[in-house]
């Protein structure tokens, strides 16, 4: 891996209303498994769609990077409570990306908690993590862990998910259907 | 390519904190200060400039409501929050299960709110 960009989101993060934790912690990660990659946090992006989506084919196109990450607009956000921040991140990743996996994380309300994408663009592997700093971690971690063992991007992002899920407090969860 | 749907069984409620002055929120510092407090997992899901949103999972509303003063008096030390005369916490009832075979296949209303479709 020679180079990553990190994409944080959030108008929260973006006016420092919220520390973002997640970016140092995956850059961390990143370094402590592939020393020589050049890591670039860039500017928070604000929640929308578009700015997100423009982001994303800049980094890629002038820049080529290895990885990208988009931290954080992974769940269901806005669509499903009105007092939520706008979670773009993994339908800007599906209008960008040609090929990729998801996986969706429903609470037994019907809610969409965290949406997780990893797919290609060229020779560069894009990803998003949830924002909640446990969950922004155990999805780098596996992430990496995949990445690194070789594994292709359906067995990724399924890794991703589990790690994710392991974050709640869940007794059991259940795969309902593959959409494609 | 695959695309899938995973269902988490957890008992969730919604708990607000509202009247607080944020700024430099340390999330992984409040969120474990809570879990302290109320022995289970907290995740911050939504913050402004005034109000922070977390998610409680397995827990009874009733202990957050009882205990909110407590409550309040455990995060004054959360890096990023001046907790206020008018800070108040507020948590929702448990989160109701919904039967995913009763789910219509397509939206039946234009309800922004929207829940789960099932897609072939």
């Amino acid at each position: 891996m020679k180079s990553v960009y990190i994409l944080p989101t959030g108008d929260e993060i973006k006016s420092g209303i919220v520390l973002d934790l997640d970016a140092p912690e995956i850059i961390g990660q990143i370094v402590k498994a592939y020393p020589e990659a050049e890591v670039t946090r860039l500017c928070p992006l604000l929640d929308i769609e578009d700015t997100i989506f423009e982001k994303i084919k800049e980094v890629a196109e002038v820049h080529s990077p290895s990885l990208i990450i988009l931290i954080g607009g992974s769940g269901g956000g806005h669509r499903f409570s009105k007092t939520l921040g706008k979670d773009f991140t993994h339908s800007a990743l599906e209008r960008y990306l040609d090929e990729f996996a998801s996986h969706e994380i429903y609470g037994k309300n019907g809610h969409m908690w965290s949406k997780l994408v990893c797919g290609k663009k060229g020779e560069t592997l894009i990803i998003n993590v949830p924002g909640p700093y446990v969950e922004a971690k155990a999805a780098c971690e596996a992430f990496l862990n995949s990445y690194t063992a070789g594994k292709a991007i359906d067995e990724i992002s399924l890794d991703m998910a589990n790690a994710v899920l392991a974050q709640y407090p869940v007794g059991a969860a259940e795969t309902v259907q593959a959409k494609k | 390519m695959e695309h899938e749907y995973i269902i988490a069984h957890a008992d969730k409620s919604v708990l607000k904190i509202s009247g607080l002055e944020v700024k430099g929120l340390n999330t992984k510092q409040l969120e474990q200060i809570l879990a302290d407090k109320l022995h289970t997992f907290v995740r911050v899901i939504g913050v402004t400039g005034e109000n922070i949103e977390m998610d409680v999972y397995d827990i009874e509303p009733d202990q957050v409501r009882k205990n909110e003063q407590g409550l309040i008096e455990s995060i004054v030390l959360t890096e990023g929050i001046t907790v206020t005369d008018l800070t108040k916490i507020t948590c929702s009832d448990k989160i109701v299960e919904v039967d995913y075979d009763s789910i219509p296949a397509e939206p039946i209303s234009d309800c922004k709110r929207e829940r789960w479709m099932k897609r072939q």
